[in-house]
């Protein structure tokens, strides 16, 4: 059912701009869900990052080689997730990437909420939490009765509602680019890429999840599927692996696209 | 699994802005109702600006600092600022909040301009908010367009809340 009313909001969370369009048919409620939503995110923040030494997170990574830990619903839930990812990837995926030596197979996820280490290392959900936080803010959202929106943090977003909504990606070669994507509806996108811009020209977020070597940069790698989580996590998958990610893609019923571009200052 | 190879036509579209909230907005989403706001009008003397330079490790662009304090009635209820950040290609107007304690109670982001050097002047971006005011319902995904894969950072209005922050602790407080 179409509302009468939309919004439009942004707030600096997730080390982005997180931009939340929702509509509905009563504009204090819709400016009350869009609240809560952005709430929802500033404290799955608050718990997942692994900057903020007093996150959740944090506190795993100091503690999980010593014992188990017990997490909260969401740690658990992503933990669970990239678990689950990993394996499916043979470790394409691995929140433990950044760590030397380390491997997602030595986070154990224990009975009764608990987690641990076997071995010290680090965890860094920075591949699939964000995709995680536009979940929950979608949920939120609907919880409050909204009938359709969009939230979107940079390279994650998701559609919910009956509505189709045109995107546009940017150019991996020249950001200043915007490529039409098309329309998704009741879907999410993700995108990861290593732009070239300036001085920072091929520096990028994309690494390969088993050897931690950035990817080559002017290529951006989008995935849609159902939820954020999935697609956020899976472009890190499609970037390491290319075309092998197929299988993958096929089971969490995603799609890729992937658009290269010469960045001679690299070469 | 579809694969598009490279590489794609692009369309030319050179920047990309969206307004978010009016000052008056911003007032309204980030105070209770009722709440009165009144100027506050302020410009930093040299001494000033520097102090708040040195506490914050922010550069002071403006001189003059858009300010209201909010009161509930007569009692003092925070402060509002209204704050502009530039980065590398971006350029963002926001609202920052602080409660009477000077507590930062919410920060709204009002406008968001991306620019790539002379292409600010090129305004076929902001062709698709022609004809729209602030309030108006604007009819999301079909006349206003969304970016993934956006490299803007929120690092410049963190930056830009640690140098208001120094500003309210040193002259406001």
């Amino acid at each position: 059912m179409r509302g009468g009313c939309e919004i439009r909001r942004a707030r600096p969370l997730l080390g982005t701009l997180v931009e939340i369009s929702a509509w509905g048919s009563e504009p204090a409620a819709l400016r009350r869900a869009v609240d809560r939503a952005f709430n929802a995110i500033e404290v799955l923040q608050a718990r997942l990052s692994a900057h903020d030494p007093a996150s959740e997170v944090s506190r795993l990574n100091r503690d999980g080689h010593l014992g188990p830990v017990r997490v909260g619903r969401d740690l658990r839930r992503v933990l669970r997730a990239a678990a689950r990812l990993s394996r499916l990837s043979e470790g394409a995926f691995d929140v433990t990437a950044a760590a030397g030596g380390a491997s997602y197979r030595d986070v154990r996820l224990l009975p009764r909420s608990r987690v641990r280490y076997a071995r010290a290392l680090r965890i860094d959900l920075g591949g699939i939490a964000k995709g995680y936080c536009v979940d929950r803010a979608v949920a939120q959202l609907e919880r409050c009765g909204v009938a359709g929106g969009l939230v979107n943090a940079g390279g994650d977003l998701r559609a919910f509602g009956a509505r189709a909504f045109a995107l546009q990606l940017r150019h991996p070669g020249d950001p200043r680019q915007l490529v039409d994507f098309g329309t998704i509806r009741d879907a999410a996108l993700s995108t990861s890429a290593s732009y070239a811009t300036g001085r920072e020209r091929c520096a990028g977020a994309l690494r390969d999840g088993r050897s931690g070597a950035p990817l080559r940069p002017g290529v951006s790698v989008s995935v849609r599927a159902s939820r954020a989580l999935t697609a956020d996590a899976l472009t890190k998958v499609v970037a390491a692996l290319g075309p092998r990610a197929a299988p993958l893609l096929a089971r969490c019923r995603a799609h890729a696209w992937v658009m290269e571009a010469p960045c001679p200052a690299a070469e | 699994m579809r694969w598009i190879a490279a590489p794609l036509i692009v369309v030319s579209a050179p920047a990309y802005a969206v307004q978010y909230l009016s000052v008056q907005q911003a007032q309204a989403a980030l105070f209770a109702p009722g709440t009165r706001f009144a100027p506050r009008p302020l410009e930093l003397g040299d001494a000033q600006a520097q102090a708040i330079e040195q506490a914050s490790g922010q550069r002071v662009r403006s001189r003059r600092p858009e300010i209201w304090q909010a009161f509930e009635g007569e009692r003092p209820a925070g402060w509002l600022f209204v704050d502009q950040v530039i980065g590398k290609h971006e350029f963002i107007t926001y609202a920052l909040a602080l409660g009477a304690d000077g507590a930062v109670r919410g920060i709204e982001v009002m406008d968001y301009r991306e620019t790539y050097g002379g292409e600010i002047r090129n305004a076929s971006w902001r062709r698709q908010f022609a004809g729209k005011r602030q309030g108006d319902a604007l009819k999301l995904g079909r006349d206003i367009r969304n970016i993934t894969g956006a490299t803007l950072s929120c690092r410049n209005v963190t930056n830009g809340v640690k140098r208001l922050l120094a500003l309210y602790a040193l002259v406001l407080k």
